[in-house]
């Protein structure tokens, strides 16, 4: 007789340190969906923005503990970094008024419409997954030198997409150096 | 020679091997090592904060030609001064925590924990000498700087959760002080990574090492593009690390302490500690990109121990620091964005064609002028620019006379 619990505890204790890198990920993951559900349910808006960090820096972990070390740090680097202080600033900035009135176009519907296109969404996504092509391929061996895989795959394979974002990038700070611009009174 | 050299590594290993012949299980031993990896590194840098905290007041001094601290000893004996941190630190504990009875509790006292944090993550990835690195990442600068970003919400946090204006504004100012200065800082680091050809920090010292002829050692700093990417990397960790002329989010005369206004004991003391440790943290990875790491400047001078070596040169850039701190003013805001902006960062971008011209031509005498010929004529253009735009008239005084 074999219960899935004491299989689980035998290996814990035959070797911890492997154990615990095994299952390591699910503590940043548990804390991933904590974060982001406390992020939707939150009525004070800094409050939901920094769970809203949180949860970020849990995706990064999530990702540094499966190995995929690269876009763990991107992940850290660019939605820590950036996005979270760019939605920051953006709720720092609007008029205190506004964020108090309820007045949005779903507002009649509430939590459970909310709920409902959230559970839709999932639905599809996983179909999406499950059916994919991808999901059925065994999965490639890791490559010694990761970072530098992953760079001669952007300059060669990609090269094209990874120019049209950086003429993508550039146009929108463009934009947004024209729209900071200040207006010269004739 | 090769016994100081190894020492901590050594001393390690004959500790690990004594544990493991009492029979300890292997997956202790490696908790044990770690744990002891993290202590040394920790405890030294504490101890580099304490010595900063006094010496930077004490070198402030001899510019400002007065003495400093001078007092605080054992006892009778008063050693100069020396044990000036001791007595701040018991200060800083006794002091009673005021928390504002408006301000987020929560959030308030979570900031200077979350500022703590990247500042002592970040030393992870320094190698302090040879074979001496806790973990090298693939990814090394990547990771410091992806780990660094965490500052932001912490300065963020302690600024709003404080209720209070001069908190708010000074949040405001530091994150957009962060956030600019840290272009020039990523793209710095990054000329260092191109040309050595990877991420990992010991790959980027291994690439600074020999010499030339001999005797010249062949650290990046000692290369056109190097220099300016070196100064530009400087510039920009000393606006990172809130640093004087770039102290503006505590800029006293203007905001009060800025973020800090509202924190006082133990908890401001967190902050001024996360604050020196991620200076040195900075310092080291600027010592590890331009200034060789952990290598000898001189080839009879490898004698002496490499980590000696990266913490010399570490405390000599944090040194320089307390010196333009003494030299320099306080810049004004729209100053030092635009500095940032319109200066550093198209600078930053003629260093990066630079390294990319020098590297194709050959790293020989013609890509030296070719370089330099790159990361010049910008300059001069840009220094023109700059001169003429901020030029201080001369103040002339209406009333007076």
């Amino acid at each position: 007789m074999t219960c899935p619990l004491c299989d689980i505890l035998k290996t814990c204790c035959a070797d911890p340190m492997k154990f615990l890198g095994d299952w390591f990920v699910l503590l940043p993951a548990l804390v991933l969906l904590l974060a982001a559900g406390a992020a939707v349910v939150m009525r004070n808006l800094i409050h939901a923005a920094l769970c809203l960090t949180l949860s970020f820096i849990a995706l990064g972990i999530v990702f540094i503990a499966l190995g995929a070390e690269f876009v763990g740090f991107v992940q850290l680097l660019v939605y820590v970094g950036a996005v979270a202080m760019v939605i920051v600033f953006a709720i720092l900035l609007t008029k205190p008024e506004r964020l108090t009135k309820s007045g949005s176009a779903f507002s009649g519907l509430g939590p459970a419409g909310g709920a409902a296109v959230g559970f839709v969404a999932l639905v599809a996504l996983l179909g999406f997954i499950f059916t994919s092509p991808l999901a059925k391929k065994p999965l490639p061996a890791p490559a010694s030198a990761p970072v530098a895989a992953i760079g001669e795959a952007l300059m060669g394979d990609y090269v094209v997409a990874l120019i049209a974002i950086a003429v993508l990038l550039t146009a929108a700070l463009v934009g947004a150096a024209v729209i900071a611009m200040e207006d010269k009174q004739p | 020679m090769n016994l100081i050299e190894r020492a901590p590594i050594e001393l390690l290993h004959w500790f690990l091997n004594l544990l493991g012949s009492f029979g300890v299980p292997q997956w202790i031993l490696a908790i044990v090592s770690a744990v002891l990896i993290i202590g040394t590194v920790i405890g030294v840098f504490l101890g580099l904060f304490a010595l900063m905290s006094v010496m930077e007041r004490k070198i402030l001094a001899r510019a400002q030609n007065r003495y400093g601290p001078n007092r605080v000893g054992f006892f009778r004996w008063r050693l100069c001064g020396l044990f000036q941190p001791v007595a701040d630190g018991i200060k800083m504990i006794t002091k009673e925590d005021l928390v504002p009875r408006t301000a987020d509790h929560v959030v308030h006292f979570l900031a200077p924990v979350v500022m703590l944090i990247p500042a002592l993550l970040v030393l992870a990835i320094l190698p302090y000498g040879r074979d001496m690195v806790p973990a090298d990442l693939n990814a090394g600068i990547l990771y410091f700087f992806a780990v660094g970003a965490g500052t932001e919400v912490a300065v963020f946090m302690a600024g709003w959760a404080s209720n209070n204006k001069y908190s708010v504004l000074g949040g405001m100012r530091a994150i957009a002080q962060m956030i600019s200065y840290e272009i020039p800082l990523v793209i710095a680091a990054i000329i260092a990574a191109m040309i050595s050809g990877s991420l990992s920090l010991p790959a980027i010292v291994a690439a600074q090492g020999g010499f030339a002829w001999g005797f010249v050692p062949q650290w990046f700093v000692l290369t056109p593009w190097g220099f300016v990417a070196c100064l530009l990397f400087y510039i920009a960790a000393l606006a990172e690390s809130n640093r004087s002329p770039f102290d503006l989010p505590e800029g006293e005369s203007e905001l009060v302490a800025g973020h800090l206004t509202e924190y006082s004991g133990f908890k401001y003391a967190i902050f001024f500690m996360a604050e020196y440790v991620g200076m040195f943290a900075v310092c080291g990875l600027l010592v590890t990109l331009f200034l060789g790491g952990w290598q000898a400047p001189l080839p009879f001078l490898v004698i002496v121990p490499s980590w000696c070596w990266f913490f010399g040169k570490v405390c000599f850039v944090a040194f320089t620091m307390v010196w333009v701190r003494a030299t320099l003013p306080r810049l004004r805001i729209d100053h030092m964005l635009a500095f940032a902006w319109k200066f550093l960062l198209p600078m930053s971008f003629a260093a990066f064609l630079s390294a990319a011209c020098w590297h194709y031509a050959g790293r020989g005498p013609l890509a030296w002028l070719l370089s330099l010929a790159i990361v010049g004529i910008p300059y001069l253009i840009l220094g023109t620019a700059f001169s003429n735009r901020f030029a201080v008239s001369r103040r002339t005084y209406q009333f007076s006379e």
